[in-house]
């Protein structure tokens, strides 16, 4: 009996679905697009945040009109749980389906990077908001990233320190990561090539809360600016205790520094402090305010720099698609790269070669304990 | 289902003809790639799925980390093939070899002690890999993984999806063949008397340490030989994939299935792979019915689907013993 009750309910589980997918196939004309994203699992914050931004993306174009003439987007949401085999699997259901025209995601790089051979086997446009390896975008020819890398960001915050600020001689402090590695080097290099002088390089490993050795080192430089390759955590830390050394020095740091945290942590000694970022969430910008505030209405949070990211791939998509004038794979992979200035929310997007983004940013500065818009 | 089981017994060659020419008529029955992937992956984990039955079904140990095996035979193919120019052929039982060693390590180090400091090690070890693993830049890329992980070619002719499938079914085929033959040699009753009680075992003059190492290390070979398939059919890998997690899961699929024999683990690995694929469309929900599925097993059937010895049964009891 226990076990005609079992293979029944096992039989029924696996079955009933087959009849339950079938209904989703619309008839119209619209435009199938797929999103790859950890739903569940470690990343879930992310990924539950780039279906809603990706949804409300879809809402404001269908509202607006669709694409193409009228032609309004459908969207398929597939789970990656944040595991590599799972974003492949994810790929080849959605390469295998030939109403989905392209696919935004995966969150993570590694995701997207199991996913890369199979979308270029294919021939279909992967269109990740976040991924940022530098192996990701020159990987195929198919895929694309929106984030930005360091390699853009490095010359934008060298030319923030030496044309706006007036910093000639900067000491770099930087998180000994492949992250921080990168984000040094990069600043460095734009900022020797302007003409200026970096007059120190030191780091710290990730973890470590006691910086004032390698602050003391770097305030005997002579140096007129300090630049922080870190993230908002140790940014704050690494400033009270500059404060502390009582070292009065111009700081800015990338747009990793850009946290409501950073401020809440470090208090007075962030007075003063100058960063950029691709997604100013209190830019007065209308269509800006429009998404933050509609999603802060629906989901009671105000969205992030990744949300914002998921939102903007969206709208390129339907850009890509209106330019290419049609919803063939490979047609929206050639408007896809022509990409130059696209107003994205989150900074504007134009694609290099290898298909990453170069961003804009916008400089910002902190005063009276609130970030505001270096002007 | 008796009548099934006696009607395959009576008949094997036919029964192996009709699954044979089943298994290669099924990505044409399917037509599509999805499917053919969901097929394949269900074959990576037939393998990794039968191979952790040894140790935990057949000789009572248990083991944490079997994803910590798989990880180190997918990098160890992929380091050697990217890095090294190697050919795949070469690196698969190379990375079955490489597991091995560890697994043999492992053992060594552990199984003289009671089976739950083999389940703690296992699951420090799964960790210390993945933390191996993404730290160790130089020799891994550490957070970076490894891409372009090769595509297995064969005289001349390089893999396509349906050569990836019918590769991971001759592989498990091959592994499930190797483990039916050694349960069913002197080995095996071997490991089956220490699992159901070693100090019998010993005092008939079985080496149970010496038997505990070989079934362990046994199991990490074909653990590696999985990773090996693995790194070059999904071409990518990264620590991500080898997380406890996926040790967890392949746990869940031998207890799924049932412990101890040999057509359970593959019935759990092809249930759980399937299902979670099935109810897709439930996004985030999807894992309440996995949950579901595992309870209603549990409860109804705590031996597991086909097994012989579950590890959610009571304490055994005699009569339970032997089915024979």
């Amino acid at each position: 009996m226990r076990r005609i009750v079992l293979v029944s309910i096992l039989a029924a589980a696996l079955v009933v679905p087959v009849f339950a997918t079938g209904q989703t196939e619309a008839a119209d004309d619209s435009i199938h697009v797929a999103l790859s994203a950890p739903i569940t699992g470690d990343w879930s914050e992310y990924g539950v945040n780039f279906q809603r931004s990706v949804e409300m993306a879809i809402e404001a174009i269908n509202a607006d009109g669709g694409v193409l003439g009228g032609r309004t987007f459908r969207l398929s949401v597939g789970d990656t749980k944040g595991n590599p085999q799972e974003s492949a699997t994810l790929a080849q259901k959605w390469t295998s389906d030939d109403s989905i025209v392209a696919q935004i995601g995966a969150f993570s790089s590694s995701s997207s990077m199991a996913a890369q051979p199979i979308y270029d086997a294919a021939g279909m446009v992967q269109l990740s908001p976040t991924a940022s390896h530098a192996d990701y975008a020159k990987g195929s020819p198919w895929s694309f990233g929106i984030v930005g890398t360091q390699a853009g960001e490095g010359p934008f915050n060298a030319a923030f320190a030496y044309d706006d600020l007036d910093l000639r001689k900067i000491a770099v402090l930087h998180l000994n990561n492949d992250w921080g590695i990168d984000t040094a080097k990069y600043f460095s290099e734009a900022f020797e090539s302007e003409g200026g002088e970096i007059v120190g390089t030191e780091f710290y490993f990730d973890g470590e809360s006691d910086f004032t050795a390698v602050l003391t080192k770097l305030k005997d430089s002579d140096a007129d600016g300090l630049f922080i390759a870190s993230f908002y955590n140790d940014g704050a830390g690494i400033n009270i205790q500059r404060d502390r050394l009582d070292w009065d020095v111009t700081v800015l740091g990338p747009t990793s520094l850009y946290s409501p945290q950073l401020i809440s942590l470090g208090g007075d000694s962030v007075e003063g402090l100058y960063t950029a970022t691709g997604f100013f969430a209190e830019d007065p910008d209308p269509r800006l305010r429009a998404y933050v505030e509609g999603f802060t209405e629906k989901y009671g949070d105000p969205p992030n720099f990744h949300a914002a990211l998921a939102y903007d791939a969206m709208f390129l998509l339907a850009d890509a698609i209106e330019r290419a004038g049609s919803t063939d794979r490979e047609a929206i992979r050639d408007a896809l790269a022509e990409t130059s200035d696209f107003p994205g929310l989150a900074g504007s997007i134009t694609f290099t070669e290898r298909g990453d983004a170069n961003k804009g940013y916008s400089k910002l500065t902190i005063a009276d304990g609130r970030f505001i818009p270096y002007e | 289902m008796n009548t099934l089981r006696d009607l395959i017994r009576s008949r094997p060659i036919v029964t192996a003809a009709v699954v044979t020419v089943f298994l290669a008529a099924l990505p044409f029955l399917l037509g599509n790639n999805y499917y053919v992937r969901v097929a394949t992956i269900v074959g990576i984990y037939v393998i990794l799925v039968s191979s952790l039955n040894i140790i935990i079904g057949f000789t009572g140990m248990f083991s944490l980390g079997h994803a910590a095996f798989y990880g180190i035979g997918a990098y160890t193919s992929a380091m050697l093939t990217t890095m090294a120019g190697w050919n795949f052929w070469l690196a698969l039982p190379v990375a079955g070899i490489v597991a091995g060693i560890f697994g043999t390590l492992i053992g060594l180090a552990t199984l003289r002690l009671r089976a739950v400091f083999l389940a703690f090690t296992t699951l420090g070890f799964g960790e210390i890999t993945r933390i191996v693993i993404l730290n160790w830049r130089s020799f891994t890329r550490g957070p970076m993984g490894i891409a372009g992980v090769p595509i297995p070619t064969l005289f001349g002719w390089t893999f396509d999806r349906y050569g990836y499938y019918y590769l991971v079914v001759v592989l498990a085929a091959l592994t499930v063949g190797i483990i039916y033959r050694v349960y069913h040699s002197r080995v095996g009753r071997a490991l089956v008397a220490i699992r159901e009680d070693e100090t019998a075992a010993r005092s008939m003059g079985v080496n149970v340490f010496g038997y505990k190492v070989l079934a362990f290390t046994f199991a990490c070979v074909f653990a590696g030989i999985a990773g090996s398939f693995f790194a070059h059919f999904q071409r990518f890998v990264s620590a991500d994939s080898f997380a406890n997690l996926e040790s967890f899961a392949i746990i869940t699929m031998v207890a799924l299935g049932g412990t101890g024999s040999i057509f359970g683990p593959i019935l759990g690995a092809l249930i759980l792979v399937i299902l979670p694929e099935v109810f897709r469309f439930l996004a985030q929900y999807r894992g309440v019915i996995y949950g579901l599925v595992l309870i209603l097993v549990i409860v109804l059937k705590p031996g597991g689907l086909a097994g012989v010895k579950g590890i959610f049964e009571k304490p055994k009891t005699p009569k339970r013993r032997k089915r024979r």
